[in-house]
């Protein structure tokens, strides 16, 4: 006989197999046998053998009479569970229409106004990022060290792209388009055709590197001359009916930038795609970058700034390392002194649409604070819209509580009856959805117009991944809170009814309703602010007159502006008439190198330093404290100039007229001292000033007779082509021109508007929604109170004063919130409003008045009902 | 919950339904029984107070000559306690058996009858087989 074993057990995991797979009621006696047959075979072969026999056995067992879940009477579908909830849901949507409809409508709403700002969201992270070598693609900025702080533009020497390239290992390619201020506007023509195009500059690797597909032509060629020009497919249909018959065609191209006018002879090398809509960078025909060259020397120069420059960096190169060593290096391969001043550094290109703002060097978000915001203010719509949901179940749980005890009492798990729970909170979020998605198709070309976007419902996985993702969320955050708690009752005491609700429960649900109703109010005080802000710029007098004044851009170079002025001054509804170099509302003139006090010190500052020709003082209405302003009387040349208020405080000059300062090498006299104006953003305080003397701008001022607008501009406009034939006459009036300038703000101001409304009515939509059940519940209470001698405005009082104290508290948290972030938000702007009290005050007064309208209705049709019939039963 | 009231369902379907039921189906399926079932209803008989589930597996391979599996025993003692051949009740636990009782199974009438059906069908066959004896022609 052999020894025994120490241990002769069965082998474990068939074991536990065999536990997990028999049927119950048979397996101890199925267990004994298998044991009983181990024993057995141990006395016969060896422990190994033994066990894999027990193994092979324990697999044989595997038969449908004695398997757990093959028997037909334990088998359940997975399903009807399911079903089950699913029924029980639709019941209770048809037996609660009143609390259905407001949960269905809130959460809709809520998820129609996340939908919208998700679609909003996603839209904007997707600018810029289509390229190919996005994750590679960066664009060089400068830091420029000035006195007072560091300002950071994109603008740079064309030439620093080459260097850049050749010296620095990690660039694999530089691109180079040009600056903004440079961008060649103007108009195509061929063969009679004529086309406006907004151009752009860009060197002949541009289509290599980034992702603007070709249709025609080969991304190698299609610049390789500076006679070539690349057409968009539109501009390609419009002149040429396809973009294969516009290849190889003559254009005669006239552009404009910076007041002057070239022309050139190019030719159509290739038709690109039109840039997609998420493209920061919109342009109809790409010209090669040294016809910029030719038409202005100094955009071929280490000393201008004519170019924005794009490099390809290798794969894992480190930024940080990378940035700190390309600091100095405008100053070293420029060899110009005043160069010392600008560090470069590079920033991911499809980063800057987002992160495009730096204060004193230092990245300080730009749009992306706007996405942020509204993702918040998604967030909380959807919160608010949980909320009646949470708040509408738990209220409703005595009418739930018999269904718990039954379901309770005959062996519920807890955490069945949260499933059923979730589950019809998840079918209220689809039915929502759904919903949702209509009211969204219904809204987006609405939403795109005032957004200013060209948003579409596509069908991607990610997209779908998302959605789905906001469901669950919204069905797993509405109804966890009931999910947890309801299933929480204990059935002995819910069957016999006398479960009441509990303190703790009204705490949760009053503090939902504060919770709800701080957010709201939060979100009205911003919408306030915002809105007094923007009326305050709009209206904010900028030191000169916007209304009534025209802008356009003269077009052909060959006329000298002095003619065409004294034409214009002819036309009997125009008051004034003259021209500068630049716009006044977004200028960015600048000059240094003045000296006052005869210091190398004084040249540092810099000064706006806008080029004026007559009477452009006169025609915005500028007013003049001291000396005059340019005049043909005293025949007035570069030599004389006119400050500004601040530029006198920083000059500190105590007669400043007939003074001389020095400019370089020369002198120029100061002939007046204009009020302080704003010239360029309102973000910006008033800068100093120096206003030039130059008679040849091309950008033309007209300030127009009040009432007679119409008639004057269509005389304008003929007398415009009568001088520039062919060029198209597009102008502007200032004041529209000015709105434009704080579109952002203006879009975020509008959005804010729709999104606090939502807000403030889905949340009175819960307040109405648990009044009502209040109501209801209390009817017995109210019937009582009546029959003592209560009147209909003492039982209105009674009931609403709860809901006032939960909205009175609301209020007091979310002030001191609300001034807070509606401080930081306006502490962008140089010029803002004061922070009144009486704006906290109109928030909380419409926020009260609100819940009372909504509270007062119910309250009072419960406290009007006749007591008879709510203590009939009894 | 969902197994709670399956089992109230069971427990109807038990007492009110399963005896008609039966009756019913036993009538019909009689003579429904396997090959392998009915040898080892036969050994449950042979063994008397010793059929339980090894004794029986012991018993049909020492006749048989080849090994038999602890599953197709059981299956085939479960499916006719279903079809209610076999009744059976606990019996004695042993060390052996790891502390787990044995499950002594005894035949029913219904089995008796079934077995002595099917030995009947077979006798009537056999004897049709020696009548037509090998030698018998047609011509």
């Amino acid at each position: 006989m052999k020894e025994q074993p120490p241990d002769p057990r069965p082998p474990q995991w068939p074991l536990s197999f065999m536990r997990w797979a028999i049927r119950e009621d048979y397996l101890e006696e199925i267990e004994g046998d298998m044991e009983e047959v181990f024993q057995d075979n141990l006395e016969r072969y060896s422990l190994k053998k033994t066990k894999r026999l027990y193994t092979v056995e324990t697999l044989k067992l595997l038969r449908p009479a004695i398997l757990k879940h093959f028997n037909p009477q334990s088998f359940v579908p997975p399903t009807a569970m399911f079903r089950h909830n699913l029924l029980i849901s639709y019941r209770g949507f048809l037996r609660n229409k009143t609390s259905f409809l407001i949960n269905l409508i809130g959460l809709s709403t809520g998820l129609a106004c996340t939908l919208l700002i998700y679609l909003w969201v996603a839209d904007e992270l997707s600018v810029d990022s289509f390229h190919e070598i996005d994750p590679q693609l960066y664009q060089v900025k400068l830091h420029i060290q000035k006195e007072e702080n560091i300002q950071t533009e994109d603008d740079t020497p064309a030439l620093l792209a080459q260097a850049m390239a050749e010296e620095m290992p990690e660039v694999e390619a530089a691109v180079v388009i040009n600056a903004d201020f440079c961008k060649p506007e103007g108009i195509l023509s061929h063969e009679g055709q004529i086309q406006a195009s907004n151009g752009l500059f860009a060197s002949s690797n541009f289509f290599e590197q980034l992702s603007y597909p070709l249709i025609e032509g080969n991304t190698a060629y299609v610049l390789s001359d500076k006679r070539n020009i690349v057409l968009s497919e539109d501009i390609a249909i419009k002149m040429f009916l396809s973009a294969e018959k516009a290849m190889g065609k003559t254009l005669t191209w006239k552009f404009q930038f910076d007041g002057e006018t070239f022309e050139e002879i190019v030719q159509v090398a290739g038709v690109y795609e039109d840039p997609p809509d998420n493209a920061s960078l919109q342009f109809d025909a790409v010209a090669h970058f040294d016809l910029l060259i030719k038409a202005d020397r100094w955009a071929g120069h280490w000393s201008g700034s004519y170019a924005k420059t794009l490099l390809v960096l290798k794969k894992d190169t480190d930024i940080q390392t990378f940035n700190d060593k390309i600091g100095d290096f405008l100053f070293t391969s420029s060899q110009l002194p005043w160069r010392k001043n600008s560090k470069v550094f590079v920033q991911q290109y499809s980063q800057q649409y987002l992160h495009g703002t730096y204060e004193n060097g230092v990245q300080l978000g730009g749009r992306i604070v706007y996405v942020r915001l509204f993702s918040i203010v998604a967030l909380f719509i959807l919160l608010i819209a949980c909320i009646n949901f949470m708040n509408l179940s738990t209220a409703q749980a005595s009418t739930k509580m018999k269904e718990i005890g039954v379901k309770k009492a005959i062996g519920a798990s807890r955490r069945e009856l949260i499933w059923q729970f979730l589950s019809e909170s998840m079918l209220m979020a689809v039915l929502s959805f759904f919903l949702a998605f209509c009211l969204v198709l219904l809204i987006l070309p609405h939403f795109n117009e005032l957004t200013d976007k060209s948003i579409r419902l596509v069908f991607e996985p990610n997209v779908l991944i998302s959605l789905a993702g906001i469901v669950l969320f919204t069905g797993f955050v509405a109804g966890s809170y009931p999910a947890f708690y309801l299933s929480g009752f204990d059935p002995i005491s819910v069957l016999k009814g006398r479960r009441s609700s509990s303190a703790g429960e009204q705490w949760i649900r009053q503090g939902l309703v504060i919770f709800q109703f701080t957010l709201s109010v939060i979100l009205i005080v911003g919408v306030l602010v915002v809105k007094q802000q923007m009326t305050y710029i709009q209206t904010k007098h900028l030191g000169f007159q916007r209304d009534h004044v025209i802008s356009f851009l003269m077009g052909n170079s060959n006329k000298a502006p002095a003619l065409f002025l004294r034409e214009l001054k002819q036309i009997p509804g125009v008051v004034l008439a003259s021209n500068m170099n630049g716009n006044i509302l977004s200028g960015y003139d600048n000059q240094s190198g003045y000296s006052w006090r005869g210091e190398e010190a004084d040249k540092k500052f810099r000064f706006q330093a806008p080029r004026i020709g007559y009477d452009v003082i006169e025609t915005l209405g500028m007013e003049m404290l001291e000396g005059r302003s340019f005049s043909r009387e005293f025949n007035d040349g570069t030599s004389h100039i006119i400050i500004n208020e601040t530029a006198l405080q920083l000059m500190q000059l105590d007669n400043p007229i007939g003074t001389t300062i020095g400019y370089g090498s020369e002198t120029r006299e100061i002939i007046g001292l204009v009020k302080d104006f704003h010239y360029g953003s309102i973000h910006r305080q008033v800068e100093p000033l120096i206003f030039r003397f130059r008679n040849g701008g091309r950008d033309i001022l007209v300030n127009i007779q009040a009432g007679t607008e119409k008639a004057t501009i269509s005389q304008i406009e003929d007398l415009y082509e009568t001088f520039h034939p062919g060029f198209p006459f597009s102008f502007s009036f200032l004041d529209q021109e000015y709105q434009q300038l704080y579109e952002a703000e203006e879009r975020v101001a509008a959005l804010s508007g729709y999104f606090a409304i939502l807000a403030i009515l889905i949340s009175c939509l819960g307040l109405f929604g648990l009044t009502a059940f209040m109501a209801e519940r209390r009817s017995k209470e109210i019937g009582i109170r009546k029959i003592l001698g209560a009147s209909i405005w003492g039982i209105t009082r009674m009931l609403s004063l709860s809901f006032t104290k939960m909205v009175l508290l609301a209020i007091l948290i979310a002030l001191p919130i609300g001034y807070l972030i509606a401080n930081r938000w306006l502490e962008s702007f140089a010029y803002r409003i004061e922070l009144h009290w009486w704006l906290f005050m109109i928030a909380a007064v419409t926020a009260l008045l609100i819940a009372w309208l909504t509270v007062g209705f119910q309250t009072y049709r419960a406290a009007r009902i006749d007591p008879v019939l709510c203590l009939r039963d009894e | 919950m969902w197994s709670k009231l399956r089992m109230i369902k069971t427990a109807i379907a038990n007492k009110i339904y399963s005896p008609i039921l039966s009756a019913i189906t036993n009538k019909m399926k009689i003579t429904k029984i396997g090959e392998f079932e009915e040898l080892v209803l036969l050994t449950v008989i042979v063994l008397q107070r010793e059929a339980y589930g090894v004794a029986i597996k012991k018993e049909l391979e020492e006749r048989i000559g080849n090994s038999i599996s602890v599953g197709s025993i059981q299956s085939a003692l479960k499916r006719m306690e279903e079809k209610g051949f076999l009744t059976s009740h606990f019996g004695e636990a042993t060390a052996k058996r790891g502390g787990k009782r044995k499950r002594i199974y005894s035949a029913t009438p219904a089995g008796h009858s079934v077995l002595a059906r099917m030995k009947e069908i077979r006798a009537g066959l056999w004897s049709s087989i020696s009548d037509l004896s090998p030698g018998f022609s047609f011509g």
